[in-house]
């Protein structure tokens, strides 16, 4: 469903990624880990348009989209909840949650009638988002911006799904919180690739997972074949 | 009398020292005529023109050049080296035409003391301008500064009493020293003027000040933290250029000999951007160049054959430049074709407009579109590239590196507590990034600050090093409370920084980056350093900044810019910047974030040396065989609070660190586990 | 009567305040998406203005001409964006503000040729014959600019607020990059931001021209004022415009009636700089917190 094939990207003179390859299949859940500064974010962010690559290519579904805008890329099927959450803060929780399927809903009226299905859907998923649907994005406490910035994402119905450090900033009872939506949500089919520094949490949710340093991917496997290489601890915690 | 003695002495002595320092005599002799052959040819020609050439319109030219020359050099301190628009300029060109105007008629001021004080009146209210209108920035910054504009032409015209308001004023020209001002002397005099400004601008671009300037355009941010002061550097460089527009206004007001507030309004303003873009910001020649084009132009513009000419001219330069640009595709296709476009439409103007007087605006309009999008950096800019090519001049050697010691100052350790938080508290919204912390740092110690992204650990160091104040809580250092909210103040009381996300003075080169924020070198007062007398110390912070970059091997990349270095090799540039400040308290965020290996083994070895001379250090990483094998003290936070405390050793083992890692609480992940002491944080 | 001669005057100022306070919401509507704002905003009301003057001037009856100069407004709005923004927005540089500037001289000075330099009356078939209203002189055309502004700002706020088109433009406020990954295309939330300001602008022109007539100087010094509206409210908050607005206009009639109409420009040029003293971010403005 996504490909990414020898990307190489960075910001100015400074190059982050030099040569990043991987794939996430239908359907699955694939986790991508590393320490800091070694080039997650910068995958995501390339992957989704709001780094351009300097050079490589990445497919979705088929389709090439490197070098697209960011807005392009969401309109053809990937939705990306950025680290750091970035909900919209002066904005209403439910205005955050229908401007996630902004790409497919019309733009003057009758929207949220359209909506109306997904916005049922993370309601359920994230009772909380409901209770607090009203109230602006901004004021709500760190757990439940992820929870808003993890439905936003959800509304679009995406052919694939970037999840960037769902647990940045949280309580560890709150991080169990958002693993357990996150195999929910893998039970109901999603394809996402998922960035975390919680390399254990991450596994055990994950089909698939890469291990990325220095901007290149280092290792790869399933989560059996990596529990057991010691690298793979070395390289989030150093 | 017993002061000017002293000031006498102190600048003799000064130059006598000056020329000890000066290099092998040789090279500096041929540097000087290298570099400094141009100015001198093009003043000589300057001051011989009226010699020749007797023509009462000529000579007019050739002093508004001058005195347009003053004025540009002063709008460009704004526009080019603080990257601020100023459309506000005008105004102190007028205000120190008046108070040139009215000082000789009413005060019987001669001409100097009247320029003296145009000169002040400029200074003066440029600093009561920039004082708050610096707090801002950009579209309210120009706006702020052309409501004053307005202001200051509605006062002119509207206080009759003293100005004559819109009748206009005359103004005397009186004689200097017993020497009648004809046009030929004052124009001489303009001349002086202009060199003057010249050579006092240059000292004072070429000193600290002027890597300052530099400095605050890359990284506010950083330029506060270093101790440097963005805004207090930013309100004296504007109040400094106001004060060349108050001179220029004096000189203006003593060629026209009448004034009227109508002069001074927005369409002045916009013929002096004309000549700064033109010519190219951020130098004294493109203010030039600027300067000569803006003089001349209206007459360029009233032959019909000579405008012709010069738009199809222009037409040719901007399609052959934009067609090759386009071709390579080096910039974006509308920079090459919007040059094109304008310029197509102004030789069709040409051809087709009866009287190009009335189009004038348009005219101007035209090409300075063409400029701004084709040739952002000026004619200057774009002639400098090829004759830095033509005279490749090695720039001057470099001093001995300082001793270390003598740099940083080896500090007694006490032990005693250096910084304490107690209860801290940092808020965004609903976010409760930090959430009470206490927290004491003792002198001496490398202090690790662990925890999971997003754990608060940045924010506790944002909000000590003043970048955010606190939403509660005390800080002490020292036992005395610590500035809270400004990175400069805080900077002043011995905490120096570097930042996750890097903020080095990208267009400086590394040795610039330290120079510009070491500590305790630099005491020269202003008028010294406009003079130019400050050599001495120059070499003092080259000396002492090259023992910082030896310290973290970079001192073969001294003249490197900083933005062409590799990203290793900037991470340890922002660890010697910080150290010019010679800080007790040291905070290094992150610093091996992003690191290859190789580096970070560097980067453990200087975090050695560095402490070995003293210095505490607050040490926030990732890695922790470094925090291992560096810290005495560790402590971890997660969601915003302290979870564990004390050495490494005693933190690995804390089941709530090894809880806050995995973030799976639940017995079957801490079976998981492979044993207690896990390779997990080895 | 003497209350009466002063509230008459805070009535009449207030009205022409309205007016300051349509242009700086257009100022308000770009900054919130863009950060920039278009220098030449005073050349687009007058080039609209007298782009309507045309429209009547060839037998186009009123009530068509005011949405045909609106919609000219919007282009001339789209064009600024593309020449004179978009580059600069690109290169993260503020050059935009210099070349608004330099768009506006070209504007003025095309206006000036075309146009000629005289001020020209514009015909409406609002009455300017005063009426009263509990001792206070009034009259429609001085009305319409009320209705006129209101009506406007309305629209948008509730374009704003209940569209979901509305909503991306407060999300591209709010978020620009977090915009972009729903599928809002930043650049023309840019566009569409201009648009409406040009709008803004062209109607601000159309409502003021039969008070002040129709000439290429008709609006520098309401621009000034508007310029001062902004950022004395700070450019984050409609609301904060109009009353800013409101107030601006009634304290110049009152400088002008009590020191004489010289004076009239003083108060918005010394509110901004006391502004710029004390609450640089504007009295509604808000604070912006620094990254690292």
């Amino acid at each position: 469903m996504l490909v990414v094939d020898n990307v190489h990207a960075g910001y100015g003179a400074s190059e982050v990624l030099v040569g990043i390859s991987l794939e996430v299949r239908k359907a699955t859940v694939v986790a991508l880990i590393g320490a800091n500064g070694a080039g997650k974010t910068t995958t995501m962010r390339t992957i989704s348009g709001n780094v351009k690559p300097t050079q490589g290519r990445v497919l979705l579904d088929g389709k090439p989209v490197q070098g697209l805008d960011a807005s392009r890329i969401a309109r053809l099927g990937l939705s990306h909840s950025p680290e750091g959450r970035k909900v919209f803060g002066p904005l209403s929780v439910e205005d955050n949650l229908l401007l996630g399927a902004y790409s497919r809903l019309p733009a003057f009226f009758g929207f949220r009638r359209q909506a109306e299905r997904e916005l049922a859907h993370v309601y359920q998923l994230f009772p909380r988002l409901r209770e607090r649907r009203s109230q602006a994005a901004g004021t709500l406490s760190g757990g439940e911006q992820q929870m808003l910035a993890i439905g936003r994402a959800l509304m679009a119905n995406p052919k694939v799904m970037l999840l960037d450090e769902p647990s940045m900033g949280l309580a560890p009872v709150i991080v169990q919180e958002v693993f357990n939506t996150i195999r929910r949500l893998k039970e109901e089919g999603i394809t996402l690739l998922l960035v975390e520094q919680f390399a254990k949490s991450a596994l055990e949710v994950a089909d698939y997972a890469y291990v990325i340093e220095h901007g290149r991917i280092a290792l790869e496997g399933t989560p059996a074949d990596l529990h057991k290489d010691e690298r793979v601890l070395a390289a989030y915690l150093g | 009398m017993a002061v000017e003695a002293v000031l006498t002495t102190t600048i003799l002595d000064r130059i006598y020292r000056e020329i000890l320092y000066a290099e092998n005599k040789l090279t500096m002799w041929k540097r000087l005529l290298l570099v400094r052959g141009a100015e001198i040819v093009v003043f000589l020609l300057l001051t011989a023109i009226p010699l020749e050439i007797n023509n009462a319109y000529a000579l007019g030219l050739l002093t508004l050049l001058a005195v347009y020359g003053i004025l540009l050099i002063g709008l460009d301190v704004t526009v080019g080296y603080l990257g601020q628009i100023n459309l506000g300029h005008t105004a102190f060109l007028g205000l120190g035409a008046y108070a040139a105007g009215l000082s000789v008629s009413y005060l019987g001021f001669g001409v100097l003391g009247a320029l003296g004080l145009s000169l002040v009146v400029g200074l003066v209210f440029g600093g009561i301008l920039a004082l708050p209108a610096l707090r801002l920035e950009g579209p309210q910054f120009a706006l702020a500064t052309l409501s004053f504009s307005a202001l200051t032409v509605t006062t002119l015209n509207e206080w009759e009493g003293l100005t004559n308001g819109a009748q206009g004023l005359q103004v005397a020209r009186p004689d200097l020293f017993g020497l009648q001002l004809n046009a030929q002397n004052f124009y001489w005099l303009c001349l002086i003027f202009l060199a003057l400004v010249w050579l006092v601008m240059r000292n004072l671009l070429s000193s600290q000040w002027g890597r300052a300037f530099e400095a605050l355009r890359d990284s506010p941010i950083a330029t506060d933290a270093m101790g440097i002061g963005a805004y207090r550097h930013k309100v004296a460089g504007f109040a400094i250029g106001s004060a060349l527009g108050g001179l220029a206004g004096g000189l203006y007001a003593f060629n026209f000999q009448y004034l009227q507030p109508q002069t001074f309004v927005y369409d002045l303003m916009i013929i002096l951007l004309l000549g700064i873009v033109l010519g190219g910001r951020k130098s004294l020649w493109g203010a030039f160049v600027g300067a000569s084009l803006i003089a001349l132009l209206p007459n360029l513009l009233s032959s019909r054959i000579v405008f012709q000419t010069l738009s199809i001219l222009g037409f040719l330069l901007a399609f052959s430049a934009g067609a090759r640009c386009l071709v390579k595709k080096k910039t974006k296709p509308f920079q090459a074709i919007a040059p094109i476009v304008a310029m197509g439409t102004l030789v069709i103007g040409s051809l087709v407009v009866k009287n190009t007087e009335d189009w004038r605006q348009a005219i101007f309009a035209l090409m300075l579109f063409s400029v701004v999008v084709g040739l952002p950096e000026g004619l200057m800019g774009f002639a400098s590239h090829f004759l830095a090519q033509l005279f490749r001049l090695a720039p001057p050697s470099l001093p001995e590196a300082s001793p270390l010691d003598t740099v940083l100052v080896n500090k007694p350790v006490d032990g005693e507590a250096l910084l304490e938080l107690k209860n801290l508290k940092r808020y965004f919204g609903g976010v409760k990034a930090v959430d009470g912390i206490s927290l004491s740092i003792r002198s001496g110690q490398i202090h690790g600050l662990l925890g999971p992204n997003g754990s608060g650990k940045s924010t506790v160091v944002n909000v000590i090093s003043g970048l955010y104040p606190p939403t509660a809580g005390e800080m002490l250092l020292h036992g005395k409370p610590l500035p809270t909210g400004s990175l400069f103040k805080v900077s002043r009381v011995g905490i120096s920084r570097t930042f996750q996300n890097l903020q080095l003075f990208a267009e400086l080169t590394a040795l610039d980056n330290v120079m510009v924020a070491m500590k305790g070198v630099y005491r020269s007062v202003l008028p010294l350093v406009l003079l130019g007398l400050i050599k001495e110390e120059e070499k003092r912070a080259q000396a002492d900044s090259l023992a910082l970059l030896t310290l973290v091997d970079l001192k073969d990349l001294a003249r490197s810019k900083a933005k062409d270095l590799t990203y290793g090799a900037q991470r340890f540039l922002e660890i010697a910047r910080a150290l010019a400040r010679k800080p007790d308290l040291l905070i290094l965020d992150e610093p091996a974030a992003g690191l290859a290996h190789p580096d970070v083994t560097r980067l453990v070895e200087i975090i050695k040396r560095i402490h070995q001379q003293g210095v505490s250090i607050i040490l926030i990483e990732h890695h922790m065989d470094v925090v291992s094998e560096l810290c005495g003290m560790v402590t971890v936070l997660d969601g915003g609070k302290i979870i564990a405390d004390g050495s490494p050793d005693e933190v690995k083992r804390h089941p709530k660190v090894i809880e806050a890692y995995l973030g799976t609480p639940d017995d079957e992940a801490a079976k998981a586990l492979p044993a207690s002491d896990a390779p997990l944080l080895a | 009567m003497y209350a009466l001669i002063v509230t008459q005057m805070v009535v009449s100022g207030v009205l022409m305040g309205l007016i300051y306070a349509l242009i700086a919401y257009g100022f308000q509507l770009t900054y919130a998406t863009s950060k920039s704002i278009n220098f030449g905003q005073g050349e687009l009301v007058m080039v609209s203005a007298f782009f309507s003057l045309t429209l009547l001037n060839v037998g186009v009856p009123y009530w068509l001409m005011v949405p045909g100069g609106m919609l000219f407004g919007a282009l001339l709005g789209l064009v600024v964006e593309r020449a004179g923004v978009r580059l600069a927005l690109e290169q993260k540089s503020e050059g935009w503000i210099l070349m608004t500037i330099i768009l506006g001289l070209f504007a003025f000075s095309v206006a000036e040729n075309i146009w000629g330099r005289d001020d020209r009356p514009f015909p409406t078939p609002i009455s300017s014959n005063p009426i009263q209203i509990f001792g206070i002189h009034i009259t429609p055309v001085e009305i319409s600019v009320a209705i006129g502004v209101f009506a406007l700002m309305g629209m948008i706020e509730l374009f704003k607020r209940k569209t979901l088109l509305g909503k991306a433009f407060e999300a591209v406020s709010a978020d620009r990059d977090a915009a972009e990954l729903m599928g809002i295309s930043a650049t023309r939330t840019i566009m569409l931001s201009y648009g409406l300001s040009g709008v803004v602008a062209a109607l601000a022109g159309i409502l003021i021209a039969p008070i002040t007539t129709v000439g290429p100087t008709m609006a520098s010094a309401l621009i000034l004022k508007a310029f001062s509206v902004a950022v004395v409210a700070g450019l984050d908050s409609g609301f904060g415009v109009v009353v800013i607005g409101m107030t601006l206009g009634a304290l110049e009639s009152l400088t002008s009636f009590y020191l004489g109409s010289g004076w009239r420009e003083a108060p918005g040029l010394i509110l901004l700089i006391l502004a710029l003293a004390i609450r640089p971010m504007g009295v509604f403005g808000k604070a912006s917190i620094r990254k690292v």
